[in-house]
């Protein structure tokens, strides 16, 4: 209970704190928008080959996946940054709030962000695409998320400074959300980079995602690796959290 | 026997070449008011940290009501950070609230502002809008929220006005009389003088000095000086021990019944002076002639 409680008092706080930054709020509903923009409706789609070639219900992981990837990644390392530039971990770490559920109350009101975010666009794509409206979507999206706050979180602890995070943030993000089977399928790449995609835990996501909606294979094999990979990142990202700057 | 609330045993620290801490030995009785004062890197924030477990120390060993610093219940610890500085978007009432939230016996938020002198009106301000003074008590409140045995605050009243700066040291004196052992560094001597039982003095990472404010003073300070200012040299002045400041000439060991004797010897030597002022010698002389700073 007193566990829960503290969680609570802590998300309540980073939930509040985040839903007044207007610029943030805006940006982090506005981004996956855009995206849709351009790539569903400004690029055509080219049946001769090339890139975009397959239906748009094929690219629905890499519509989800931009969220799921970017929003937790900036949110995570930038929070994390900002709470070492304000000495915010030296007093944390004096009360009874563990490094773990400071990271799991910051990571569920990025998961709540990144499913309200993405049951936007899914809304928006069922009236483009052909897909499965499948239950499974929502296990994804919310371990998708934890699982990049996770890796925010590491970003945010090897960053120098916010600025630093972000930049960090957005070098990994753009190459590992073309390289993970999500807008580029993976036989566009040569055949030597192919088993390198599987390092990354976005390409389980759009694997899973577009077993559950398009292609219909069985999404547990992906889901059950994606959720331990989650549990990796998050262990991880607790325990690189500082104590001090 | 009781357990020290604070104890610290050869505590060294260094960052790269940089010495912190060069074996620190110190306790703090429970219910006692404690100030560490030096220079900026003399290893206050330092110390701090190391007694407060938030930085392993290199050396030696710290302990909290005789408990390894990261063993003791955080209810009963409080720390107030260096530039510590908190959710700007969140009220003031608010951050109090988080804090308390963290904590499985807390007191209510309104009543710990009310403490630190934040006046209701301002309690729902955003963090970002309040003066810094007014934040720092808000910081000073999320730190007390919790009641706890022992408090550390690491420059509590920096950049805090003369009249918020009353307030909280009401407050800190009321916890320290209700038996809270307070450790808190500061760079205002007066601050040191008014809050602690007793202070010591941190400089190049050593502990120089330990004692009453009193002792301290009776030690290290010296005798009462007069100031004369004047734009005259110190050799103007034959038979005084006198120093040139930036406001003039400090002369050393003169009495308040001497003062006469001065001014004659001023006239005398046909020396022009716009103002005379003498004190009895205070904490920040003895500050000055341990850290080798001149006034």
């Amino acid at each position: 209970m007193s566990r829960l409680a503290r969680v609570s008092a802590e998300a309540r706080a980073a939930g509040t704190a985040f839903l007044r930054r207007r610029t943030a709020v805006f940006f982090t509903f506005f981004f996956p928008v855009l995206i849709i923009a351009v790539f569903a409706g400004l690029i055509r789609t080219d049946a001769g080959g090339g890139l975009f070639a397959r239906p748009t219900a094929y690219y629905l992981p890499g519509y989800l996946g931009v969220v799921v990837l970017f929003t937790p990644l900036s949110r995570l390392s930038s929070t994390v940054a900002r709470h070492r530039e304000g000495n915010r971990f030296e007093k944390l770490a004096t009360t009874p709030l563990t490094s773990a559920e400071w990271l799991l109350a910051h990571v569920l009101v990025t998961a709540g962000l990144v499913t309200a975010a993405c049951a936007v666009l899914t809304v928006v794509l069922l009236a483009l695409a052909d897909f499965t409206l499948s239950p499974y979507l929502l296990p994804f999206v919310v371990l998708g998320a934890v699982l990049f706050g996770g890796v925010g979180a590491v970003i945010g602890r090897i960053a120098d400074s916010q600025d630093g995070a972000i930049s960090m943030s957005n070098g990994l993000a753009l190459p590992l959300l073309f390289l993970s089977e999500t807008f580029v399928s993976p036989d566009l790449f040569p055949a030597w980079f192919r088993p390198f995609t599987v390092v990354s835990p976005l390409t389980h996501f759009a694997r899973g995602v577009r077993s559950a909606t398009y292609s219909g294979g069985d999404p547990l094999p992906a889901l059950a690796l994606l959720a331990a990979l989650t549990v990796v990142w998050f262990a991880l990202g607790a325990a690189l959290l500082p104590t001090t700057d | 026997m009781d357990a020290d609330a604070v104890a610290a045993h050869e505590i060294q620290k260094a960052y790269g070449d940089t010495t912190a801490l060069d074996g620190v030995n110190l306790a703090v009785d429970a219910g006692e008011a404690f100030a560490l004062v030096g220079p900026n890197g003399a290893g206050k924030t330092t110390l701090v940290r190391c007694l407060t477990g938030t930085v392993d120390p290199d050396g030696g060993d710290a302990a909290l009501f005789g408990e390894r610093p990261g063993d003791v219940d955080p209810q009963r610890l409080g720390l107030l950070p260096q530039s510590f500085s908190p959710a700007a978007r969140l009220s003031a009432r608010e951050l109090v609230a988080h804090y308390a939230g963290l904590y499985d016996d807390a007191r209510d938020p309104d009543a710990v502002l009310d403490e630190v002198g934040l006046a209701p009106e301002h309690r729902e301000q955003s963090y970002e809008s309040l003066s810094g003074g007014q934040q720092r008590r808000a910081c000073v409140a999320a730190t007390l929220v919790n009641d706890p045995d022992l408090l550390f605050l690491d420059e509590p009243t920096s950049s805090v006005d003369p009249a918020g700066r009353r307030a909280l040291h009401d407050a800190l004196e009321s916890l320290v009389a209700a038996g809270t052992t307070l450790v808190l560094t500061t760079h205002d001597m007066a601050e040191a003088e008014r809050l602690a039982d007793r202070v010591g003095f941190l400089s190049g990472g050593r502990l120089v000095a330990v004692g009453t404010p009193a002792s301290l003073v009776a030690e290290y300070a010296g005798g009462p000086s007069l100031l004369v200012e004047t734009e005259a040299e110190r050799d103007s002045l034959a038979g005084f021990d006198a120093e040139r400041t930036t406001d003039g000439l400090r002369l050393r060991g003169v009495d308040r019944g001497d003062v006469a004797d001065v001014v004659r010897a001023l006239d005398e030597a046909d020396v022009a002076f716009d103002a005379l002022e003498w004190s009895e010698p205070g904490l920040e002389d003895a500050y000055l002639a341990l850290t080798g700073e001149k006034r």
